[in-house]
């Protein structure tokens, strides 16, 4: 067992132990390395300035993605490569930093390398932007207060020969260098090679916190001082990033990324697909992972709505074997779970909705993309002819946790798919729902927002 | 060959975009530094009963902890010296800075600030306009603009229309939040790293509250990442408090605020409130009008008096109004001092008569933009703004032709009407609005700048002025001008940092008009030293005829045998003891003002003319604008990649603040959206869907080549995106005027057409 965590930045090794893995890497790079390029601006993953590449192994090679830094602890890139805008330009400007240059895609200049890296990725693996929409999405989690985006989108789009971080970075001897598979252990940071060791590690510790992506976890750190008493990492666990239909359910492993998922269900579960592309932003997704978003517990969590209406069931394995817990049964208030303390969550089965079947997720929040949830909601309704035959309703964002609604289920069941039906139904729904008043919207909004969705569902469907 | 007029690369793209570039924190630190970091008041007003920091004193790396005590003055302020750095027995507002801790380390900064005792008592606290009116809280001397007898049109008028428009501050948001670095100097002088739009009040200030002379302080700033207006008089505090820990340690001192507490601490785009009645006949032309504009100036006057000004001065925006009568209060609450922002009080002026072009329109039942066309300014005739200045070189006409058939709006307008009809889902709405913007600081003496520019012996150039990098790209613009000038490449000239060393007594970079003002005290100092090169061509040449600086060469326009390199005639000039450097200056001509008699604040406008379809869910009330056109007048740009990036940028933060970007505070006023996750500008995805921006080829004479000042006027193009929602709304307002405030967000949409529509029929029920 290691008592350090071995990484590369810029294609040189790393070593870090004792208190310093739990430092994030945004703050690594620019007040131990000196590496300024990385800008904090937000420390909360909301604004992409701090936006670096972290190399996985992935096969034999390494894949590339964008991740917040100021949300990524040391103990996490054990065996990875980050590469930030210094390593970036190691051999001068890229074609891509030539055409932020012409375009004008930098003005003050502090969002600018974020930028960069995350525009650097949508290069990787032989892709390219073929549309300012592909823009768009691959720079969702970068915000520019200057430019008002438009020359950053014509940069992006204008680019020749850019060249891959394999180009810059020759995988092999760094594929070669970094630690594979082997447990970790610092302090109170642990990263075992097995779930059993993980498990009896989270029974005698029954305070820590698993960490995954860190972008729940990594927020509280910096933004409400919370000092975790022990860290638990899945990285090294064999088999918890699976990810494939088995007949009727789609099985996601406890580590599997929002991004890694978004990619697999684009084209089988559409809806599912829509919404996570208005999850977070690359940068989150990319280190986020579904389990997280799970026991994160968030009323407003997106995922959730989705999960509830679709009856999907988690899988929890702790010392005295595996248990199944429907996801609804999971959350007992608010952020209360039906977690023993020696649990994780190993996988989230769901049921692929049926063909017939008519889905459709919302999510309502201040801003379209890379923004929290306001309110959610998930319907999925079966027809027969003309008449509702069975409908499932959750909505997110009016009370403690999410909440189904019997009520208006029960309504709506045997009515006409009308749109006076649904009219009807919206006040059953209100009177199913405690919404408060936040920052993110009034309960007054909320209360609205019940009824009229349930219409909306209605037009979409129809 | 000239390169004003060229698209230059931005003078620090190539580090920006290869991480190079420095700003203050990413400055290494130096030995024996200390962190630097204050205590806040938690309450927006209270009484300060007692302070015990002995606890927070004995903290390890716990180095100064410094309060009001340790100031020589306490007293500043741009306008009215009425603000103090450092609480002493009352915060007024919460975030005022009430104790400057000095430490070796940030933890060492958070266990003090935790240790630190003050004993509070709470004070009722006025939070908003409304409570400031009721309790008569304003700053000295309402302003009034006044011109024909209103209130006789009013009574005449064949129909009037009364309301009220009022909107929410916004955050800066510049990604760099507040930061700088001071380091002592002998005798007791100091330097000055700041992150700001001003170094010479930064200076002025430091000097001030410390017990120096200006003369012992230098303030640098070498770019700022985004500031618009944030940086004008607030990143004065922060400098304030690392300068005097500076003193006081004697160690080089740091400041960088985080974004939270930056949010919190700073003030922001003032609320407005304004009331109005206007008057005007069937065909939709204004015949007059009573605005009553009150803003929330928060705790200290800052800036608020002026902004205030701007906003009265741009309440007819691109309208004219016979009779008319302005009043502008500021009131004082509890809030941050509010400040500078990107329009300064522009937008609030011009939102609000906009928002009345559109419900005119709605009464009458006509298209508004026959509305505005009926109104706006002419060219020979009803020409005169309110305060007296004839609205010369008039392209607004021009533009209200050309943009609508650009932008294919009639067309448009009849596709929205029938969209509107047919779908059960969805609503769009459509508007044309425009902009004429003053340029020019209201307050005539700021209108002066002065450069520096030393030509070396290689024949290389070295320029230095007031103006401060934000972005903006003023220096951009300055090296292509003295590149012309001086006829040489603009890779032979480089903007230097801004300092107080070199360049004296300079305004803020602000009002648009950096370029304008520092541009023209640069073209001045290069004429000189391009005189007295001329001259020293001619004694070496003999030369008779114009002597012509081009292309890295010099010669005789009557003879061109007689010709030599730029850099052999600076040797000749440098060898024959003749002055390479020179300091350039620049009055801006033909302004006058005065609140009672009027005159002409500004030399010139900058005007435009802009249409945004916007579509709502009629479930949700989210928004998304489907399609702006931009068209400007912006004179003969000097960088016109720079002059597009500041109309798209502006566009789309003028466009959060009237959509996305919703301060939200709790009971005692406290800021709750305090950072990104909750307090959301434009991302990407809210750039229109189709985005057009354009400007017209028109010659402004009275400005440095032509030009003209860009950097907030389009800001107010983005007001068409909220016209374009009041619009929508106004389909489903049965026959009564949508009302709409900024910021229009889903939930206000959905709320607002949910009134309307009396869907309360359906009702909220609990
Ligand atoms: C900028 C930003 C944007 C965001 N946008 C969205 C959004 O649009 N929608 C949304 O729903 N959320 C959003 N989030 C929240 C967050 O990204 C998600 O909740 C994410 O899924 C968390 O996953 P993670 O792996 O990062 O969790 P971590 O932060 O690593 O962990 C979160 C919690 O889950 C527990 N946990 C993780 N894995 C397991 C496991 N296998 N078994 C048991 N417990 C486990 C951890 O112990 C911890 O308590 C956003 C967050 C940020 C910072
Ligand atoms: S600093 Fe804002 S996302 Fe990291
Ligand atoms: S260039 Fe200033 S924030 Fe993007």
């Amino acid at each position: 067992m290691r008592n350090e965590v071995i990484f590369f930045i810029n294609g040189a090794e790393h070593r870090a132990g004792g208190e310093g893995v739990f430092q994030t890497l945004s703050r690594y790079l620019r007040y131990d390395q000196r590496a300024t390029g990385t800008k904090i601006v937000c420390e909360e993953g909301d604004c992409g300035a701090c936006t670096v590449l972290i190399g996985r192994r992935e096969g034999k090679g390494l894949r590339y993605r964008p991740v917040n830094s100021c949300i990524q602890f040391l103990f996490q890139l054990d065996g990875t490569h980050v590469v930030t805008v210094e390593g970036l330009s190691r051999n001068g400007l890229t074609p891509l930093q030539e055409s932020m240059v012409r375009t004008h895609g930098a003005q003050c200049g502090y969002c600018t390398p974020g930028f960069v890296m995350a525009m650097a990725a949508m290069y990787e693996g032989g892709a390219r932007p073929a549309s300012p929409a592909d823009v768009r999405s691959a720079l969702t989690g970068n915000l520019c207060r200057c430019t008002g985006y438009e020359p950053i989108i014509k940069a992006a789009l204008d680019v020749n020969g850019q060249p891959a971080i394999d180009d810059l970075f020759p995988p092999a001897p760094i594929v070669e260098a970094l630690p594979n598979g082997e447990g970790v252990r610092i302090g109170n940071f642990f990263k075992p090679a097995s779930l059993a060791q993980a498990i009896e590690f989270k029974a005698a510790h029954p305070k820590c916190v698993i960490v995954q992506g860190a972008t729940d976890f990594g927020v509280w750190c910096n933004k409400r001082g919370f000092v975790p008493e022990a860290v638990l990492s899945l990285d090294a666990v064999p088999g918890l990033d699976e990810l494939r239909i088995e007949g009727d359910e789609l099985h996601v492993g406890g580590r599997t990324t929002l991004a890694v998922l978004e990619e697999f269900v684009e084209g089988k579960i559409p809806q599912l697909a829509k919404i996570l592309d208005r999850f977070g932003s690359p940068q989150i997704k990319n280190a986020g992972t579904l389990a997280g978003n799970v026991a994160n517990a968030s009323p407003i969590a997106d995922s959730l709505p989705f999960l509830y209406v679709t009856g999907a069931t988690l899988e929890l394995s702790g010392s005295t074997g595996v248990r199944n817990v429907p996801v609804e049964k999971f959350y007992r208030g608010y952020k209360t779970l039906d977690l023993q303390p020696d649990e994780i969550i190993t996988r989230v089965r769901i049921p692929l909705p049926a063909a017939a079947d008519s889905l459709r997720l919302y999510k309502v929040s201040k801003r379209s993309h890379l923004d929290i949830s306001s309110f959610t909601a998930a319907v999925l309704m079966r027809r027969r002819a003309d008449q509702i035959e069975s409908v499932r309703i959750a909505y997110g964002g009016v009370g403690p946790v999410v909440l189904r609604l019997p009520k208006t289920e029960r309504f709506l069941a045997g009515r006409p798919f009308a749109l006076e039906t649904f009219e009807e139904a919206g006040p059953i729904a209100r009177s199913e729902i405690t919404p408060i008043s936040d920052v993110r919207g009034s309960a007054d909004f909320r209360y609205l927002l019940a009824g009229n969705v349930l219409r909306k569902f209605y037009y979409d469907v129809r | 060959m000239a390169v004003v007029g060229k698209n230059v690369p931005h003078d620090s793209a190539r580090g920006h975009v290869s991480g190079e570039s420095l700003y203050v924190d990413d400055i290494a630190p130096a030995r024996g530094e200390v962190l630097v970091d204050f205590l806040w008041s938690p309450h927006a007003r209270a009484r300060i009963r007692s302070a015990d920091l002995d606890a927070a004193r004995k903290v390890p790396g716990v180095v100064a902890l410094l309060t009001h005590r340790d100031l020589h003055h306490n007293l500043f302020g741009p306008i009215y010296k009425d603000e103090i750095l450092l609480a002493v027995d009352e915060c007024t507002f919460r975030g005022q800075p009430i104790v400057v801790i000095a430490a070796e380390n940030a933890e060492a900064i958070r266990k003090a600030r935790a240790a630190i005792v003050i004993d509070y008592e709470p004070l009722e606290p006025i939070l908003t306009i409304d409570q400031a009116i009721a309790a008569q809280s304003f700053f000295p001397d309402p302003r009034i603009i006044r011109r024909g007898d209103a209130d006789a049109a009013l009574a005449n008028a064949e129909h009037i229309l009364e309301g009220i428009f009022e909107n929410k501050g916004q955050d800066h948001f510049y990604l760099e939040s507040q930061a700088a670095l001071a380091f002592p100097e002998e005798h007791g002088a100091l330097t000055i790293l700041s992150s700001t739009q001003n170094p010479t009040e930064v200076q002025e200030v430091i000097a001030h509250l410390l017990g120096l002379q200006m003369n012992q302080v230098v303030v640098e700033t070498k770019r700022m990442g985004g500031a618009f207006g944030g940086k004008e008089c607030q990143a004065t505090h922060p400098a304030a408090m690392a300068a005097l820990a500076a003193q006081k340690t004697r160690r080089p001192a740091r400041i960088a605020y985080n974004k939270d507490d930056d949010m919190h601490a700073t003030g922001k785009r003032h609320p407005f409130q304004n009331r109005y009645r206007v008057g005007f006949n069937s065909s939709g032309e204004i015949v007059a009008a009573q605005f009553d504009l009150y803003s929330d100036g928060g705790a200290y006057a800052d800036l608020s008096p002026a902004v205030m000004g701007r906003a009265m001065t741009h309440v007819d925006n691109a309208y004219f109004i016979p009779n008319v009568e302005i009043r502008g209060t500021v009131c004082r609450t509890n809030m941050p001092p509010n400040t500078a922002f990107r329009g300064f009080g522009g937008p609030q002026g011009a939102t609000t008569i906009e928002s009345v072009m559109e419900e005119i329109a709605a009464v009458l039942k006509k298209d508004a933009l026959d509305v505005r066309r009926a109104n706006c300014y002419g060219i020979d005739s009803r020409n005169t703004t309110p305060y007296g200045q004839i609205v010369e070189n008039n392209t607004l006409p021009r533009l209200f032709k050309e943009l609508p058939e650009r932008a294919d709006y009639k067309r448009r307008l009849a596709e929205v009407k029938r969209f509107n009809e047919s779908s059960e889902t969805h609503l769009k709405g459509i508007s044309t609005t425009a902009v004429k913007f003053g340029i020019s600081f209201n307050t005539k003496f700021l209108n002066q700048a002065n450069a520096l520019v030393n030509v070396y012996l290689d024949g290389s150039v070295q320029v230095s002025t007031g103006a401060t990098e934000m972005g903006q790209g003023v220096n951009t613009k300055i090296q292509q001008v003295v590149a012309d000038e001086l006829g040489i490449e603009p890779e032979r000239v480089i903007v230097m940092v801004t300092s107080t060393e070199k360049n004296n007594n300079t305004s803020a970079t602000a009002a648009s008009s950096a370029a304008d003002l520092n541009g023209g005290a640069a073209v001045d100092a290069c004429r000189r030293i391009r005189e007295r090169m001329a001259q020293v061509f001619r004694t070496s040449t003999a030369a008779k005829g114009e002597i012509v600086f081009a292309d890295g060469q010099v010669w005789d326009a009557a003879d061109l045998t007689k010709k030599m390199t730029f850099d052999d005639l600076v040797g000749i000039a440098y060898r024959s003891r003749v002055s390479l450097g020179e300091r350039g200056f620049y009055a801006t001509p033909r302004i006058s003002w005065d609140w009672t008699t009027g005159g002409n604040p500004f030399l010139y406008f900058t005007m435009g003319v802009a249409c945004s379809e916007v579509l709502i869910d009629r479930f949700t009330g989210e928004m998304k604008v489907l399609r702006s056109d931009v068209l400007m007048d912006i004179g003969r740009p000097i960088n016109p990649g720079v002059d597009r990036g500041q109309i798209t940028g502006a566009f789309i933060q003028g466009m959060g603040w009237l959509t996305t970007e919703d301060l939200q505070y709790g009971a005692q006023g406290e800021l709750l959206s305090h950072s990104p996750t909750t307090y959301k500008i434009p991302n990407i995805h809210d750039l229109p869907e189709v985005f057009n921006v354009d400007w017209i080829e028109h010659d402004n004479p009275v400005n440095l080549y032509g030009s003209k000042a860009v950097g907030e006027p389009p800001l107010l193009m983005s007001i068409s995106v909220w016209c374009a929602v009041k619009h929508a709304l106004s389909f489903v307002s049965n026959g009564e005027v949508a009302r709409l405030r900024v910021p229009a967000t889903s939930e206000e949409i959905l709320m607002r057409m949910s009134h309307s529509r009396a869907a309360v029929a359906q009702g909220v029920q609990r």
